[in-house]
């Protein structure tokens, strides 16, 4: 019998190399207005997406190609989740410090926007540990208003 | 298609430079070799025209942090025009709008940078 399929999620696994981000914001804009999120919406969600993956391939990963980045978007009533698995350095959600907007400005400098970006296109920016599989995940989630 | 192109075009002082297509951490290096690159033939003075930009991510803003002190600490500036909604609500969400001048035509930019020019 054929395993029951859950159409309103699927999965994408790339290498952890930055050739594929325009791939996968591609498929997050249009993700995001499958969904039913406005083009402007929908454009914020892809610039998360690419944010958070960004951080995975040259922080987490600290640039190494040869690792995978696996994707996971779940389409619900309430909203469009994207969630993104790793297996290189993580960070906790208490560890977070956002950069203040207008300190920034002050002293411009390189570094530091993706994450405070991430925040505020998105409703929440999770980040989380498995100490069993040893995988770490971000989770973008977006309310479908 | 490649993700990113850039032309350069030099009018009087200014150089303007269009960007068309995707500035992300893959193409970043591309677009900050344009900005140095002016900025090394002591161009100080940078519009970006940004009609043809789809999307940049905070590696691209984190390539113009890195410059803005140095041409404004040399009279110049780097300005933007002909923002896409979308690339405007980057610059807009983290306040950037603040410290740069953004104009909607590229002519209102060049009378602003140069006055003496004709737009």
């Amino acid at each position: 019998m054929a395993a029951k399929v859950d159409h309103a999620q699927f999965r994408l696994v790339i290498p952890s190399q930055t050739r594929y981000l325009n791939l996968v914001t591609g498929l997050a804009k249009r993700a995001s207005l499958v969904a039913g999120l406005d083009d402007a919406t929908a454009a914020k969600v892809s610039i998360a997406v690419d944010e958070a993956v960004t951080n995975v391939i040259l922080h987490a990963y600290r640039g190494e190609g040869e690792h995978s980045v696996e994707l996971e978007l779940r389409f619900t009533e309430q909203a469009l989740e994207i969630h993104i698995w790793h297996t290189g350095q993580g960070i906790r959600s208490d560890q977070l410090v956002l950069p203040d907007p207008k300190e920034y400005i002050k002293h411009p400098r390189k570094g530091g926007l993706g994450l405070l970006l991430m925040s505020r296109f998105m409703d929440e920016v999770q980040f989380k540990a498995d100490a069993v599989s040893g995988r770490n995940e971000c989770c973008l989630i977006k309310k479908i208003s | 298609m490649a993700d990113l192109s850039i032309a350069v075009r030099h009018i009087g002082d200014v150089a303007v430079i269009l960007p068309a297509g995707f500035i992300n951490a893959h193409t970043v290096r591309e677009f900050e070799e344009a900005l140095e690159g002016q900025v090394q033939q002591g161009r100080y003075k940078i519009l970006l025209n940004c009609k043809d930009l789809n999307y940049i991510s905070s590696a691209g803003l984190g390539a113009i942090m890195g410059l803005i002190e140095t041409v404004r600490e040399n009279d110049g500036d780097i300005l933007l025009s002909n923002l896409q909604e979308n690339v405007f609500a980057i610059f807009d969400t983290l306040g950037f709008t603040q410290l740069y001048r953004v104009f909607h035509e590229e002519d209102q930019a060049l009378a602003a940078v140069a006055p003496e020019r004709k737009a």
